[in-house]
Order: structure tokens, then C-alpha cells, then sequence
């Protein structure tokens, strides 16, 4: 985050809400519950919740949830999003299979 | 081992990218363009509608065409293009890491143009998982590249100019548009482009959101409600659709990710539609070398993405020592004028989110009706200086022109041979009738209006009865003499009516004009012919 966040931000338990079952990671079929719990169980940054739960490292790597994401996250916090920092993009931006990505000129 | 070195790479084939890349070769630069598709052209492809702006944008000039129009344009000018080319990684001094076939290959650019464009955004309801749930974006591909129809009975969410020209062309294709619904209270794009459906009879519900989607396998019913200022479902307001395909028309997002990995500046700004690169007039980005142009460098249209490619082209010829100063000052000068005129008028950068416009520049009152239901009420017509007065009406044969927003826009003008039409220097000025030219009942002006504004009213036609020409874009074609209804701007049927003319030339490019005979008193409602 780009304020400093408390681990112990949340004093209260996590409540289950009626779309707690809503996907929103599409891909890696992610549901809105898991996300909110991820905060509880100790993530606190999007890095984290992305390699915690795999959201955003999918098929479509986040193009299409990632909005999404940040706005439940901040929405729990009870933070504008815009104060989230955001994931890195890291090569490749699209997924690829190992032996193409190996495969490139090195002569052995 | 020895990497290959280009003097311009672009990444991504679309408008803005190969407007690039020929500005940049037509000025000597070895130019590759790499694209991830099978296809080029990016979004222009699947534009099958006319587009607007004035002749050097292309005015009305189907989006296809302006496609292919640039292929060949690169392809004379020894642009390579690649497809099937997936850009993995930009890494430092300009080094580009590209997938094609089963190989990575990397490659120096001297400059390097990211014109990776934009993805549809997407809003989660419950059932949004089910088949059935598209971007308005994806089921304009399916139609328009693959011939595909999307679906049979369609729910566009979002009233921007993507779910209006997308709704259209759904109607176009064969589907039932169901309805058009934005949360906001007000009709997001073009108020012709919203005509264009109203007058078909689709409803618009705006200030309403999409609760639910439900179906065994896949899309059968649907539920909306309308919402408050505070974005609050209003209880009791639902209503339940059947259908089988809901279209997401709810912005679109920067696909701005390789520009983050080269290490370019970005900023996440709402008005350009989420994270960009920060950018110079130019397209430069923070990294010297690195350009940003189309959507990927903020939201516009494909016309906007031509002329910014061209100017990030420029700006690299000149860098790279093949322009001159001088010549790319007057080259720069003209794209953004180009470019500036596009970004004026009712819709334009300045009245961006702006919901409180009460005129439009040049004076005449903006319909609130129209903002609110996607059609001009009877009344408000006559402020207008497209719609001919009474007098002349009932004189002779006229053309009504209902095009009432400041668009920038005028291929109206230069279709008459006769000097109808007045719009002017400034581009966005509404179009108004010459009232000292004749007109002759060409209808080049009906074929040549892309929002398909423009009519031709003579009550005079025969006694008790008057012929409307309206502009016609639906298969089949309907024969003279068919018998019919004709509809009012809302799309109610006002009763009986008879086609007795369908013109359709090469040189009208699709639109046919249908000319039907209604009773007289018909003659400034009726605008639609509907077979029965």
C-alpha cells in the first residue's frame, strides 16, 4: 500500500456478505468472499492477495479483474483505491509455454 | 550471436500503429510492425460504419475500408508487418522480446512505438459467468470479422458510443435488441447514434443497472432496476427480461502493461480510461526512444489514433535525422489542428463528464429529452438550423437535417452538389439549410450523413400525401410497393405505409435510400419504414 498499513487493521471478524460467491477472477475463478477473507487471513498489499489466491496470474493476466480487485480491497479497508499500490506486470504480458519461452537462440 | 536491429519497431497494428509506421517509412525509416492478432488493423476492421469528422479524417469512409486503405499504404512503403507476433518484454536500450510460432526472438529498436491499444472493462453481477455475457467489443468481432451472430435477443448495458454503434449493428445483424440500459441518468454518446436505435423502437432505461443474470447452461433471463444518484437499487424497480445475450458496453481500459515493464512514467487517470503513460505532445514517453500512441495513451477513437500515430511517426523521423526541423513544425502544426478539432464540440475533451451543457457552441438549445430518451421530441425541431422552416416545407422538397449536437462532422456539406448544406470552418458547428439553394432531392446528403440524420420531406407529393427518404442499411431491401408501417422517433408505429422508391449506387456505399408514402400530417414524425 502506499500508506503504511497495520497488520492488525482489522479489530472485526469477517462478516460473509450476500455476493460473497460472486466470481470476479474470472480465470483463475476467484469469488468476491475469497478476496474480502484474503485480508482477514493476513494479506495485506495486492502482491500478496495476487500470489495468494492467484488472482490476476490467469489467461488474461489481470486485464480483466484487477480493476475490480483493487476496489474490493479498498472498499473492505475502507480506502479510496487509488491509495493501493498497483501489481507489477512482469515479462511475458502474455502466457506462454515453457519450451517456446526456453527457446530462444541460445546455442549449447 | 547477432540481434537484429530495426530502426522503428511498433507494437500493435492497429490505427494508431500503422498510421505510424507509415508516417515514419514515407519519411525513408525502416519500419516492423508486430502484431499478436492473425488479422491487422486492430479495431478499424470491425468498424463497418461510417465514420465522422471531415474528409482528412475520413468522413464517411466505413472503418474497413480506412483499414485496408493503410495496409496497402504500408505495404507500398516497405513496412513489414508481422503477424501472429506476441511482444513478451520490452527491456533496456530498446530491446523487444517477441513470440512467433515456437521461438522467442529479441530484437534492438532504434525507436520503439507502443501502440498496444485497449481491453473492454467488465462489471460483475451475479450469472455474469454464464454464456452469454459478452463485451460489446467481442460480439462486434464474432459479427462483423466472423460473420457470427452473437446471440438472438441482446441487453446492451452501457449507452456510450460502443454499445449505441454496437446495439445498431446487432439490429443490423439480425439479433432483437431488447434494450439499452446505463446507470447514468443520462445517454453517454452521440444523440444521433441513440436515434438511430430509438427509431427502431428500442427502449432506453437509464439510471439502471443490471442485478442478475440467471439460465440453466447459459443466458435466459435477465434482471434490471433502476438506481439512485447514490448508485442505491430502488426497491420494486426491478424488471425481468428474457433473452439470451447481454452485451457489456461499460468503458474501455489502456492495455498499458509492456510500457510499465520498459519503465515509462505512467499515471492512473479516470479520464483516459485507468493506467497510461505519461506522455509529451508528441507521444514520447518518459524513456527516450519510447513512444505511446492510441488508446493505449488514453481512450479516444480510432480517428484520434490515426493522427496521434502520425505524430509520434513524425516526432521519431525528426529524432532519428529524417525530417527536418522545419518540415516536421509544419507536419506537427497540421496533425494538431487535425487532431484538436476532433477533440471539440458537445462530446469533446473540455465537456468531458460534463452533465450540465444546456446549449451547444454556436447557440442552440441541447435537447434534455434526447440525452434522457435517445430521440428529439416533436416540438424541439424547429430550433434547429437544419430543419427547414414551415414555409419552405410546404413549398417544396426538403431535407430535414436532425443532427442537433456539435459533432465534429461535415461530409453533409461537401455531398451537395447544390450547396444545401452550411456547416462552415468550424467542424462542429450543427448543419444548416441554405436558404437560397434548391434542393434537388439527390439524397447524396441522406447517404453521406454517417449518424443517418439526414431526410427528405416533400408534402407535397400527392394529394393528402407526403414522401419521406430515409437512409437504409438493413438486408433485405425492401421492393417498391411493399407495404408497411412507418414509425416515429420512438419507434411507435404511426400506421400504414408504402414504399415507392429504393435507391441504392455504388457510390452511396451501402446505404440505400428508401423513399415511403405517408399521410401528410406524418410528414415531421415518420422516420422509419418497418416491413410487416
Amino acid at each position: 500500500m502506499k500508506k503504511p498499513m497495520e497488520r492488525t487493521f482489522h479489530t472485526s471478524e469477517f462478516k460473509a456478505q450476500a455476493d460473497d460467491s460472486l466470481i470476479i477472477c474470472r480465470c483463475e475463478e476467484i469469488t468476491k468472499g475469497e478476496i474480502r477473507r484474503a485480508l482477514y487471513d493476513g494479506m495485506s498489499t495486492i502482491n500478496e492477495i495476487k500470489r495468494f489466491l492467484r488472482v490476476g496470474m490467469g489467461l488474461c493476466q489481470g486485464q480483466t479483474c484487477n480493476r475490480l480487485v483493487k476496489g474490493i480491497i479498498a472498499g473492505e479497508l475502507g480506502i479510496a483505491w487509488q491509495d493501493l499500490e498497483v501489481s507489477k506486470p512482469r515479462s511475458p504480458v502474455r502466457p506462454i509455454a515453457m519450451k517456446i519461452y526456453a527457446n530462444d537462440g541460445l546455442v549449447k | 550471436m547477432m540481434m537484429e536491429r530495426f530502426e522503428v519497431i511498433v507494437i500493435g497494428a492497429g490505427p494508431a500503429g500503422l498510421a505510424a509506421a507509415i508516417e515514419a517509412a514515407s519519411n525513408g525509416m525502416q519500419v516492423v510492425v508486430f502484431d499478436e492478432n492473425s488479422r491487422p488493423g486492430g479495431q478499424l476492421f470491425k468498424q463497418i460504419h461510417k465514420f465522422f469528422g471531415s474528409k482528412e479524417h475520413h468522413a464517411k469512409i466505413r472503418g474497413f475500408k480506412i483499414g485496408e486503405k493503410f495496409l496497402q499504404e504500408a505495404e507500398t512503403l516497405g513496412v513489414k508487418v508481422v503477424l501472429n507476433a506476441s511482444v513478451i518484454g520490452i527491456f533496456q536500450n530498446r530491446e523487444v522480446s517477441v513470440m512467433l510460432g515456437d521461438r522467442i526472438s529479441h530484437y534492438r529498436a532504434n525507436a520503439i512505438v507502443i501502440a498496444t491499444g485497449a481491453s473492454e472493462k467488465m462489471i460483475p453481477f451475479a450469472g455474469w459467468t454464464l454464456p452469454g455475457v459478452i463485451g460489446a467489443g467481442a460480439a462486434q468481432t464474432m459479427m462483423n470479422i466472423h460473420g457470427i451472430r452473437p446471440g438472438n435477443r441482446v441487453l446492451m448495458v452501457g449507452s456510450g458510443n460502443v454499445g449505441l454503434v454496437v446495439g445498431f449493428q446487432l439490429i443490423q445483424a439480425g439479433c432483437k435488441l431488447e434494450a439499452v440500459i446505463d446507470a447514468a441518468p443520462r445517454i453517454g454518446g452521440y444523440g444521433v447514434h441513440a436515434a438511430k436505435i430509438a427509431r427502431l423502437g428500442v427502449p432506453f432505461y437509464l439510471s439502471h443497472t443490471i442485478i442478475g443474470a440467471r439460465g440453466a447452461e447459459f443466458v435466459e433471463r435477465a434482471t434490471i432496476a433502476e438506481v439512485d444518484q447514490n448508485w442505491q437499487q430502488v426497491p420494486g424497480t426491478e424488471k425481468d427480461l428474457e433473452l439470451d445475450t447481454i452485451c457489456l458496453a461499460v468503458g474501455l481500459t489502456p492495455m498499458s502493461q509492456l510500457a510499465r515493464i520498459a519503465g515509462c512514467q505512467v499515471a492512473d487517470l479516470p479520464q483516459k480510461g485507468g493506467m497510461v503513460p505519461v506522455c509529451n505532445a508528441f507521444g514520447e514517453t518518459s524513456i527516450p526512444g519510447i513512444y505511446a500512441t492510441g488508446d493505449v495513451a488514453g481512450i479516444e477513437e480510432a480517428s484520434s489514433a490515426m493522427i496521434q500515430g502520425k505524430i509520434a511517426g513524425a516526432a521519431i523521423s525528426l529524432a532519428q535525422g529524417y525530417l527536418s526541423a522545419e518540415d516536421f513544425q509544419l507536419r506537427y502544426a497540421s496533425y494538431d489542428h487535425s487532431l484538436g478539432q476532433l477533440r471539440e464540440g458537445t462530446f469533446g475533451h473540455e465537456n468531458k463528464g460534463r452533465t450540465d451543457l444546456k446549449t451547444t457552441d454556436d447557440g442552440y438549445p441541447l435537447s434534455q429529452f434526447l440525452f434522457r430518451k435517445g430521440y428529439l421530441a416533436d416540438g424541439e425541431l424547429s430550433h434547429y438550423p437544419g430543419v427547414p422552416t414551415s414555409e419552405r416545407l410546404n413549398q417544396e422538397l426538403m431535407p430535414v437535417i436532425e443532427c442537433i449536437q456539435n459533432i465534429p462532422c461535415n461530409p453533409c456539406q461537401d455531398a451537395c452538389p447544390q450547396g444545401c448544406i452550411v456547416i462552415g470552418s468550424t467542424i462542429t458547428n450543427l448543419p444548416a439549410i441554405n436558404q437560397s439553394a434548391k434542393c434537388s432531392g439527390c439524397g447524396m446528403c441522406v447517404v453521406s450523413c454517417s449518424g443517418q440524420a439526414i431526410f427528405l420531406v416533400d408534402v407535397n407529393y400527392a394529394p393528402g400525401y407526403a414522401a419521406i427518404s430515409l437512409p437504409y442499411e438493413f438486408k433485405p431491401l425492401p421492393a417498391v410497393g411493399t407495404s408497411g408501417v412507418a414509425l416515429d422517433r420512438s419507434g411507435a408505429i404511426l400506421g400504414e405505409a408504402e414504399v415507392i422508391s429504393v435507391r441504392k449506387t455504388a457510390v452511396m456505399d451501402e446505404t440505400a435510400i428508401l423513399t415511403m408514402k405517408v399521410p401528410v400530417q406524418w410528414a415531421m414524425s415518420a422516420r422509419f419504414f418497418k416491413q410487416l
